[in-house]
């Protein structure tokens, strides 16, 4: 029996030395970003080359990255991008990082994959304003892509194969290794005690009800203005302000937006769909009265802006 | 015509071959297609579909009672079920054309009740998420109001005491509700909300925020319990696991029916092959009868083949008879030939006899030997005088002097018929050496003796003689000298007088120049001797060239073919050889003799 508890006992301080170098990752609502997926180099190259090309766009002003800025965390600091024809769009642009780990794309989630939503930016009358036939066409006039194209696909250049193309490239578009990421896997050191209480709030105030799993956020609908109406706070109601009844009609579905991903918010000003708030204050402000109901002191605010900021992660081995 | 049949017999052949072959192929991958495979990877699909979707269900109802705050899981049941269902809608190919609408419609109730399913999950997501957010915080809610009630002081709180106890309670219900969602907790919570309304204006200023901010809560949480109630209701209602069991179903009874076909092509190849097995026994039975039929024919043709032998053997013997006679005559055939050629050549030489003989004779009639007998006759009648005769008489003093003349006339006479016969001796001789000869070709033998050509030559001018005198045929002879030499001077001979003969002949109808005729003896190369008869004659025309030494040529109307033929084959025979050259019709012609030249002395 004595010599058992010796056993254990020595086991227990095995374990406990060994404790801080295993770093067992953290069973949180949130989780830590996946690897960036291995996949076929070829079409993720020409996803790339497709990315940055302006031929997509009908009169060749507009690529993907116009907007879609890898440099300022994926989407541009406009409230409303640009389109083709220099006119502003309807909608705040969302950011290409990490667009892959959304359960749909677009505010409002109308379509379920990467490629379709290639489909529609490209065919989109205030976007691109270009149509797939053109587009075909335009790449296939060019030699360089003939023979990307063909060394990626077995059938060349066709319009579902520019789609799957982009949409190949932006599934390798993760930030990995924020603070957060690093905390989640274990290394609970990374985080100072403010943010961590940050953390804390985060969760005891409910924004974890919305913003959890892989993306913190990004895999649920929900209706902007829970506990108010925002949009009568706000006024001028435009066509876009009404999210998911545009697709549905259903009047459930009025003001219903697609959650957005927390990951890099600190460098995705401005927020929400209308693009209405400058600041990462005033976006939590408004989540706070409208989404939650709650009134909570400045301290706890800026405890979790604290939070938010260490969601920051990294693309190409620097930090957004 | 029976090539045309036996082409199409084949063809015939090779298309019924052909027939029974793809017949026999067609039941083969009927019967041996099997989709067992392939139905069961289609129901390990759907297995897998359903075994997401009630992992998708448990998810939702861990959502319901808070266990985690993570959504991932309730989207990823759906990815990857959609993702499944792809994989099962690319391997639709299987089914009957007639059952293509029934599976489609099967698929079709699937995809609308997950796209249900989903609809509502997302709608349960949603509320889900900000019930439980207010339930949640409803503690604390409730904490802060009670923080607020103990800042007051203690009348005030006596005061406020009913409130609070109010608030407390309104708190409990709701918790009730959302574990015991019924019409009259709502309406508890609803008259409830109602007090604290009503409370709220008896409260100080500073309960307003967090009375608001409970109110609010608790209004969300009866709007939405329900809702997430009814919505979890739906979704368990929606029959997705149903319509997976549908097409499960589907492809068992697909897979039945592929079985019935299945074993249907089974029987209809068994009862093929039986058909092919059968005929196959009476192919062998007939193929033995043919082989009986072969081998018949065959001792048939055996023995057809000996009589036919024996047949042969009698046509070959008869054949051989027929040889023998023939050779016979052939022989005789060349008996006379050889007896023409004789002929031929003992009449050339018999002119010359003929002439000696005639010339002889006429000698002896017009001899000079009948004026002796005249003399004589004067002698005797003048027997008594004779002296006075002789020396008185006119007559009697011409006698003596007409004897001497006499005597030299017979004399001379003499000689030249002496001459003359010996000539024909000698003609004689040639007739008896061409006989000889001729003879002599039975043994092919050759006699070979020292010949002097010119002299030879001038033999065969001699037995010609008669002839070229008589045609005026001047000869001019261009003799080398050359020696003694070793030859068959029968055969040489032989071919002079015929060539001799022959250019006569050729310029017996020149009348407009002199009938000159050229003798040429000279050496040529490699050792031989030519001897060449020219003449200034007819010629020969160039399509006569050819054949002019094949027996049974000639150009004349008593000519027999037979001369330059046998000339030719004697110059052979002496190993030499017979030319002929003419410059054209008219231009004379060059008949050569060419024969070895071999020394008389050296050894033949």
């Amino acid at each position: 029996m004595s010599n058992v508890s010796t056993y254990r006992l020595g086991l227990m301080f095995m374990l406990g030395l060994a404790a801080p170098l295993l770093a067992a990752p953290l069973d949180e609502a949130l989780k830590p970003l996946p690897a960036v997926p291995t996949l076929d180099p070829a079409r993720v190259e020409l996803g790339r080359q497709l990315f940055n090309e302006p031929r997509l766009s009908v009169n060749g002003t507009l690529s993907c990255a116009s907007c879609h800025r890898l440099a300022s965390g994926g989407a541009d600091d406009k409230p409303f991008s640009l389109g083709f024809d220099g006119k502003p769009v309807e909608i705040n642009t969302p950011s290409v990082f990490n667009a892959s780990l959304n359960f749909k794309q677009f505010w409002n989630g109308r379509v379920d994959t990467l490629e379709a939503q290639v489909e529609q930016v490209v065919i989109s009358p205030v976007e691109m304003g270009s149509d797939w036939k053109t587009v075909v066409q335009n790449l296939s006039a060019m030699p360089a892509y003939q023979t990307a194209f063909s060394q990626a696909y077995p059938d060349g250049v066709t319009a579902a194969n520019v789609q799957n193309a982009l949409a190949t490239y932006e599934r390798t578009l993760l930030t990995p290794n924020s603070r957060f990421d690093q905390y989640l896997l274990g290394n609970t050191e990374i985080l100072t005690t403010q943010e961590k209480y940050g953390y804390q709030r985060f969760k005891d105030y409910g924004c974890i009800a919305c913003h959890q799993g892989v993306n913190i956020g990004g895999n649920m609908f929900q209706k902007f203005g829970v506990m108010g109406d925002y949009f009568k706070a706000r006024g001028n109601p435009v066509e876009s302000d009404l999210g998911r009844y545009l697709l549905t009609q259903d009047e459930e579905d009025r003001h219903v937006f697609k959650v957005p991903s927390l990951r890099n918010v600190a460098v995705t000003a401005p927020y929400f769909h209308d693009a209405s708030a400058r600041t990462l204050e005033e976006a939590v402000d408004v989540m706070f009265k409208y989404q939650l109901g709650r009134n909570p002191s400045q301290e706890d605010k800026d405890l979790i802006i604290q939070f938010l900021k260490t969601l920051t992660g990294e693309w190409a081995g620097k930090p957004l | 015509m029976i090539l045309a049949r036996r082409r199409t017999s084949q063809l015939l052949l090779a298309l019924i071959t052909v027939l029974l072959a793809s017949t026999l192929v067609f039941l083969y991958f009927k019967s041996g297609r099997d989709q067992t495979a392939s139905y069961t990877h289609s129901r390990d699909l759907i297995r897998q579909l359903q075994q997401l979707n009630a992992q998708w269900d448990s998810e939702v109802l861990k959502a319901r009672i808070s266990i985690t705050h993570n959504y991932d899981p309730l989207v990823a049941p759906l990815l990857e079920m959609t993702r499944l269902w792809t994989e099962l809608k690319s391997r639709g190919s299987y089914h009957e054309a007639t059952d293509q609408p029934r599976w489609q419609a099967d698929q079709q109730a699937y995809e609308a009740a997950i796209q249900e399913k989903a609809r509502l999950v997302d709608q349960f997501k949603s509320h889900n998420a900000v019930l439980r957010n207010s339930l949640a915080f409803l503690p604390t809610a409730e904490d802060d109001i009670q923080a607020q009630f103990n800042r007051v002081d203690d009348e005030g709180k006596a005061q406020l005491q009913s409130v609070a106890t109010d608030t407390y309670d309104l708190l409990l219900s709701s918790l009730e509700f959302a574990q015991v969602t019924s019409d009259d907790r709502a309406a508890d919570i609803l008259v409830g909300l109602g007090k604290l309304a009503v409370n709220k204006e008896l409260l100080p200023v500073e309960f307003q925020a967090p009375v608001d901010i409970l109110s609010n809560h608790i209004s969300l949480i009866l709007r939405e319990q329900p809702l997430v109630n009814s919505l979890l209701e739906r979704i368990a209602a929606v029959p997705v696991a149903e319509r997976l069991d549908d097409l499960t179903t589907h492809l068992n009874q697909d897979q039945q029916t592929a079985d019935l076909i299945d074993h249907q092509y089974h029987r209809y190849l068994l009862i093929f092959s039986t058909l092919l097995v059968v005929l196959l026994l009476y192919l062998a039975v007939r193929l033995l009868r043919s082989f009986a039929e072969i081998n018949r024919v065959n001792r048939a043709l055996q023995a057809a083949n000996e009589t036919l032998e024996q047949r042969v053997e009698r046509r070959t013997q008869q054949l051989k008879d027929a040889q023998s006679e023939l050779m016979d005559s052939a022989r005789q055939a060349g008996m006379a030939e050889i007896a023409t050629n004789v002929l031929h050549n003992v009449g050339n030489v018999l002119n010359s006899v003929n002439i000696s003989a005639d010339l002889v004779s006429r000698k002896l009639r017009s001899s000079k030997a009948l004026g002796l007998g005249k003399a004589m006759q004067l002698i005797n009648e003048r027997q008594a005088d004779l002296g006075t005769f002789l020396t008185e008489d006119e007559k009697g003093k011409l006698l003596p002097g007409y004897l001497n003349q006499l005597v030299e006339a017979i004399a001379a006479e003499q000689q030249g018929m002496t001459e003359e016969l010996a000539q024909l001796s000698k003609s004689v001789d040639h007739i008896k050496d061409i006989v000889a000869t001729q003879q002599s070709y039975a043994g092919a033998s050759t006699l070979l003796e020292p010949v002097n050509i010119s002299a030879l030559m001038e033999d065969a001018l001699r037995m010609n003689a008669g002839a070229l005198s008589r045609h005026h045929v001047t000869v001019v002879k261009e003799y080398a000298r050359v020696p003694e030499i070793l030859g068959d001077k029968h055969r040489l001979l032989l071919i002079m007088v015929n060539l001799i003969s022959n250019a006569k002949y050729a310029m017996s109808n020149l009348t407009d120049r002199p009938r000159q005729m050229t003798l040429v003896v000279q050496p040529g190369a490699d050792d031989t001797l030519q001897i060449s008869v020219k003449d200034e004659g007819e010629g020969i025309p160039p399509e006569n060239m050819t054949r002019i030494f094949t027996h049974g040529f000639t150009t004349r109307k008593e000519g027999h073919g037979f001369g330059l033929h046998s000339c030719a084959l004697a110059a052979v025979e002496m190993n030499g050889q017979l030319s002929a050259h003419s410059d054209g019709p008219g231009l004379g012609a060059v008949f050569t003799l060419t024969i070895p030249l071999t020394l008389a002395g050296s050894p033949p």
